[in-house]
């Protein structure tokens, strides 16, 4: 479903070049769910940006559905659609109502009429558990859900997959749980999803496969009862030690 | 010191300031010997016109049938021809049975007419009405194209801002009409606009430029992650965004639009404050016109504020 060969991304700014992502091989098949995790600064955000084209990278390919869309004929409107992302600070759309941020995307670029888009946003409202709120403007919501109407909002494409970057790191503690029970729903129902994320628990209970990204680079690639239980790396053993 | 939040006595002091301020124009002016005549003035907003009706033919006065204001008087010329005339009632000159002879009088009608003052104000209007659509689409383009990644999109509005933002509104005028104007053939009302407009715009430019910087990288990346092209991401997610945060320095601009449009009267668009001019050397009522003139660029200006203040207030809805 994804494959990323050899992603780089480097910045250059005032004669100091950082390698981000540095040469990121891996893939994701169809129903699998990915973990990435790391200390911040690791490049793990970068790359799951490089993911949908939202950051340009400057070596490597990336293929969705056998797509490479560093490509310049790719049309990257078309496989972003079909890519659902999932953001840390919700970026829902402050001018428009709960209900019209899911149908917006869908109108535009999906060229559904307004009874099905509504039709498609209410389930998924209801879906994540906020049926209720689809009048509100999003300042009216908590965290919680704010980025459960993201969730929402991103599923309402239809995507193949979905990618989450630090989809709780900027909740409040008690609402971090219901956003996550969202996700190990989706989880379940065998969506493919790729997830940049700090909560170790959620790692374990629903990845298939763990990703540890330090500086750049993955540094040990597995499933979670081997990454979390029996770690090879020193450097993975260091950071399961401090985060656990 | 208690703190308090009693408004009467800054209102008081308020009123007092005004009312100092007020008396000392007022001892000033009293001073110089000026002559005011304000009666003179509403004739300049309304002014009845006279029109005289005259006998086309030589000929008989038929009938006369005075009804309400309106005397209507049906003639017979010497050939037997028929007219039927209409004046006011209460100047018919002539009776029934009179002989007429071409070019005489038969009786006035009175018209109202917007006097110099309300012609000039609706030309300074719809003047600055049309160079504000015009300076929004070329401060829209020119600020769109001031983010552009291409050098030279970028460039290109950088240069026009700033040509524009660094020489005098009247200089453009002079420059629009005198030059353009000949070298294309506009007609005055084109060069005025046109200036005004690209005035406007360079302004405009800037204020949406910032409009646009002013909103979260965030948005923009969650419009382009559900597949949204720039331009339908531009139209649906940032531009109504942008669009409600600028209100207030845009509607400055077109405040300012409003009365920088005053400059067109020195390319002899007769204007509020041509209009102005041209009353006071009939009249030499000086003082009373340019204050009257202020007063409704005022009015035009505060109802103006007064809408996007209501604009502001409906789009608070979402915060």
């Amino acid at each position: 479903m994804i494959r990323a060969e050899n992603v780089t991304k480097i910045f250059t700014g005032r004669g100091v070049t950082v390698r981000a992502v540095d040469g990121v091989s891996t893939k994701v098949d169809k129903g699998e769910v990915v973990c990435i995790i790391g200390p911040s600064g690791s490049g793990k955000s970068t790359f799951i940006r490089c993911v949908n084209g939202l950051e340009k990278f400057t070596e490597g390919h990336v293929f969705i559905d056998g797509v490479d869309i560093a490509d310049r004929k790719t049309n990257i409107n078309k496989i972003r659609a079909e890519v659902g992302m999932v953001f840390q600070q919700f970026n829902l759309f402050p001018h428009k109502t709960v209900l019209e941020n899911l149908t917006l995307a869908q109108r535009r670029v999906r060229k559904r009429n307004k009874k099905d888009a509504q039709e498609k946003a209410r389930a998924l409202l209801l879906k994540v558990g906020i049926g209720e709120k689809e009048s509100e403007y999003p300042s009216r919501l908590s965290g919680g859900q704010q980025q459960r109407v993201a969730i929402a909002r991103a599923l309402a494409m239809d995507p193949k997959v979905m990618l989450f970057d630090e989809p709780t790191s900027a909740l409040d503690p008690e609402m971090v749980g219901e956003v996550l029970d969202v996700m190990k729903t989706l989880a379940r129902e065998g969506m493919t999803m790729m997830v940049v994320t700090h909560e170790m628990g959620f790692a374990r209970e629903v990845a298939d496969r763990v990703l540890f990204m330090d500086e750049g680079k993955v540094v040990e690639e597995g499933t979670p009862e081997h990454f979390f239980i029996e770690p090879r790396e020193d450097r993975t053993k260091l950071f399961l030690k401090q985060v656990l | 010191m208690i703190a308090t939040d009693k408004v009467w006595p800054w209102k008081l002091l308020l009123a007092v300031i005004l009312i100092v301020t007020a008396a000392g124009i007022y001892g000033s002016v009293s001073r110089i010997d000026y002559e005011w005549r304000w009666y003179r003035v509403p004739q300049y907003f309304l002014y009845k016109a006279e029109d005289v009706i005259k006998t086309p033919f030589d000929g008989v006065v038929k009938n006369v049938s005075v009804s309400g204001s309106e005397a209507v008087v049906d003639l017979v010329s010497l050939d037997g021809e028929q007219q039927q005339l209409i004046v006011d009632g209460e100047t018919v000159k002539v009776d029934a049975g009179e002989d007429l002879f071409e070019g005489d009088t038969i009786g006035f009608v009175y018209e109202w007419n917007m006097g110099p003052l309300l012609t000039g104000l609706w030309t300074t209007m719809w003047i600055s009405a049309v160079s504000s659509v015009f300076g929004l689409l070329i401060g829209l383009i020119a600020g769109l194209m001031k983010i552009s990644k291409n050098y030279t999109v970028r460039t290109l509005a950088a240069i026009y801002v700033e040509v524009i933002r660094g020489t005098p509104l009247l200089v453009q005028i002079f420059i629009a009409y005198f030059f353009f104007g000949t070298v294309f053939n506009l007609d005055r009302n084109v060069a005025g606009i046109g200036a005004l407009a690209l005035f406007a715009g360079a302004y405009v430019a800037e204020i949406i430029r910032a409009g646009i910087q002013s909103i979260a990288k965030g948005q923009m990346e969650a419009a382009r992650s559900l597949g949204m092209s720039m331009p339908q991401a531009m139209i649906d997610v940032i531009l109504p965004q942008a669009f409600k945060r600028i209100l207030p320095p845009l509607s400055g601009q077109f405040i300012s639009l409003i009365k920088d449009s005053s400059l067109v009267s020195v390319i002899a668009i007769t204007d509020l404050t041509k209009s102005g001019r041209e009353i006071i050397t009939s009249t030499f009522a000086t003082f009373e016109i340019w204050l009257v003139v202020a007063a409704m660029y005022l009015i035009v200006t505060s109802i103006l504020s007064q809408f996007v203040f209501y604009l502001e207030r409906r789009y608070r809805v979402s915060d």
